[in-house]
């Protein structure tokens, strides 16, 4: 009796809807998963393959450092000077004009020297008004 | 009645099936839970690789920041030769060519009982070589990464920078005495590989990678330097001694700027070097200093007030007896001044100082100086030099030592001592190392000029500067050491070698001074082992090249003679 009795009784649409949600969500789950597992994989590809062509950027970077440093050695400088025959020689000292930095041994001196017209005028001036300059001073 | 043999049949084949799920249940129990631990493990071992990672080694720098030894990543080919060897021709055949080597030693390589063989040391493989080898398919060859040592100034100080070996491990000079901070720290990564050999990047678990190595800064200047071996260079060439020296420091605070060394040696073809071109003779060769040495018993006298720089001394005319030996000059000389014995070099005056002085300070003052006793510097392979104690001088030590026989120093002590007077008495620990950075730039350990002690002072160092100023004077020993616009402080050294236990003939000349003489900033010492061509005196030998390289540092350091300087008041 109860078995016939459920076979006439009609598929209750909750119950349908319900067990459709629940296949649904799982489906969904199980596809986000696959989706995240691919994306890890792939995106760990990225790295590597980031990782890869940072080394190999890095390891270039060394190669061309040793060569810049082999380039610059005195020794390789000197050869090429010769190879092209550029006849570079260091200036003499009759050809060097030194500068010395302003001190307070200049500011004395300074202080002291005869002004020229222009310079003490622009002395006499406030001194927001006129830029700093060293002559001045 | 039917049904009786059936269920016997259907009892049998459910016992059947029975046993065999019961069995397989307990091997799954046993596999999956008695021997979990070890067969987890197993395949973990299976799955995952552990890659080890090599620390990059840090880089020596000279004082400017250039580079004078680094570390390059190449990549290498190797073999497994136990796979390579029954078509070792072959294969050679076939390298030989991509791996620019000779076929038959390639096939020598490949035919050994080695499993892993370098096949190229040090030339790098360019990736479509490595691509073309890897499209062969041999059997046996594989590629990895390696760093290797490059020396971008070939053979430039090679023997302070020193050497690596195949393991990367510093053998000789700053690269060995270094070593502890320019290695680097091994990192290692806990990988996946899919079928194809690659890494599968999520599944990497651990991932800890290497520290490189700390850079090392000297106080070597690459340019000083230069100018130091090329001087050194021609000087070889033109007197042909068996070996040469020459050293540049700052006697205010012991740097050196310079240490140069002939034989030399190209640490990037170690093969071609021998033992003896490879030793740093500025720290490791002792040799009698000769009159280089009268710098130390005029100090010490002065020093004690013993005598006045005009203080005169019978000098025999060339010929002293003492002790029943005679003792001779280069050159026979009358009565002679503390300061004219100094730059006469005479050799009976020295003697004659240290008699007034008496052994017990003169062995004093050699203690002070460091004689006898390692300076200190951080190169490995220092040697103390002979100084013998007191107890064991004869009767002849007294006036021998002051001309420099009868001791055995080392260039770098006979350099500290000079720059001692330079230095107003100050002895200080020569200094090559100036700093430990790491690869950010940032300092981790800065080394300090170090005071060792007062010798002298300052006052016996002013009269010294004043008698040695005289050395390089027309009527000195070595005018040709003197420099335009520089006053300059020195002295000559000419010892007879010593060779089976006799003087021969053959001498090391040397000369060490300091300018300008008046403020010093630099001191250089230059020492030729058995100059041939008939000049042998330390003036005219060793003078020149000190004259030589003084000009040219003082050029490049941008040093101002010592000329008038220009008004102030005319710039304006």
């Amino acid at each position: 009796m109860m078995k016939r009795n459920r076979k006439r009784e009609p598929l209750r649409f909750g119950t349908v809807t319900r067990s459709l949600v629940v296949c649904v969500c799982v489906a969904v789950s199980g596809l986000c998963y696959v989706w995240q597992k691919n994306a890890i994989y792939r995106l760990g590809d990225e790295i590597k393959k980031r990782e890869t062509a940072l080394s190999s950027a890095q390891k270039r970077n060394l190669m061309l450092a040793a060569k810049l440093a082999q380039l610059e050695s005195p020794v390789q400088l000197e050869e090429t000077c010769q190879q092209y025959n550029l006849s570079l020689v260091a200036p003499r000292e009759n050809q060097v004009v030194r500068l010395y930095e302003p001190g307070p041994e200049w500011d004395v001196q300074m202080a002291n020297a005869p002004l020229a017209p222009q310079q003490a005028q622009a002395r006499l001036q406030p001194r927001n008004s006129q830029p700093r300059t060293l002559a001045t001073q | 009645m039917t049904l009786a043999p059936q269920k016997g049949r259907a009892l049998i084949v459910v016992g059947a099936l029975a046993s065999v799920f019961t069995a397989l249940g307990f091997r799954l129990f046993d596999l999956h839970v008695l021997q979990h631990k070890e067969l987890s493990a197993l395949a973990q071992a299976n799955r995952e690789q552990v890659v080890h990672q090599q620390g990059r080694r840090g880089e020596i720098l000279d004082a400017n920041g250039n580079p004078l030894a680094s570390s390059l990543s190449v990549r290498i080919a190797t073999a497994d030769a136990t796979v390579t060897a029954p078509q070792a021709a072959d294969i050679a055949q076939k390298l030989a060519p991509l791996l620019n080597m000779d076929v038959e030693s390639l096939a020598q390589k490949l035919s050994g009982q080695s499993h892993y063989v370098r096949l190229n040391q040090r030339d790098k493989l360019d990736e479509d070589i490595v691509q073309k080898i890897r499209a062969m398919k041999l059997k046996g060859i594989s590629f990895e990464d390696q760093f290797v040592r490059s020396y971008p100034n070939g053979s430039l100080a090679s023997h302070v920078i020193g050497f690596v070996d195949a393991e990367h491990k510093g053998v000789q000079g700053i690269e060995a005495s270094m070593e502890d901070y320019l290695q680097g720290q091994p990192g290692y990564e806990v990988i996946e590989r899919d079928r194809k050999g690659r890494e599968i990047r999520a599944l990497r678990t651990e991932d800890i990678g290497p520290r490189d190595g700390f850079n090392v800064v000297l106080t070597i200047d690459q340019m000083v330097q230069h100018i130091a071996e090329q001087e050194l260079e021609k000087a070889m060439a033109e007197f042909k001694p068996q070996a040469g020296v020459i050293i540049v420091s700052r006697p205010k605070t012991g740097e050196i700027l310079a240490m140069s060394s002939r034989p030399t040696f190209d640490p990037t073809n170690m093969d071609a070097a021998s033992a003896d071109d490879r030793r740093n003779r500025c720290i490791s060769d002792v040799a009698e200093p000769g009159s280089t040495f009268k710098i130390v018993v005029c100090s010490g006298a002065l020093n004690e007030g013993i005598v006045t720089l005009n203080d005169q001394f019978d000098c025999e005319n060339g010929a002293f007896m003492y002790a029943g030996r005679i003792l001779h000059d280069a050159h026979p000389f009358g009565v002679l001044s503390v300061e004219e014995i100094l730059f006469h070099s005479s050799n009976i005056g020295a003697a004659k100082v240290a008699l007034r002085m008496g052994p017990v300070r003169l062995a004093d003052y050699i203690h002070r100086y460091g004689f006898g006793h390692k300076t200190g510097i951080e190169l490995p392979g220092e040697v103390s030099g002979i100084a013998h104690p007191l107890a064991k001088w004869n009767n002849l030590s007294i006036t021998r030592i002051p001309m420099g026989h009868e001791i055995a120093v080392t260039p770098i002590q006979m350099l500290m001592a000079m720059n001692a007077i330079a230095n107003n008495g100050v002895r200080m620990k020569p200094l090559i190392v100036r700093s430990i950075v790491d690869t950010d730039g940032t300092t981790i350990f800065q080394y300090r000029p170090e005071q060792v002690g007062q010798v002298v002072t300052p006052r016996a160092c002013q009269l010294m500067t004043a008698a040695l100023r005289k050395v390089v004077s027309p009527e000195g020993t070595a005018p040709k050491a003197a420099l335009e616009g520089f006053d300059v402080a020195g002295k000559t050294g000419t010892a007879q070698k010593v060779e089976n236990g006799q003087y021969v003939s053959k001498y090391y000349s040397s000369f060490i001074g300091y300018f300008p003489a008046s403020n010093p900033e630099i001191s250089i010492l230059v020492s030729l082992d058995d100059p041939s061509g008939g000049a042998f005196y330390g003036g005219s030998v060793a003078g020149p090249v000190f004259r030589a390289v003084a000009e040219k540092v003082a050029e490049y350091l941008g040093m101002e003679p010592q000329t008038p300087r220009p008004e102030v008041s005319k710039l304006s």
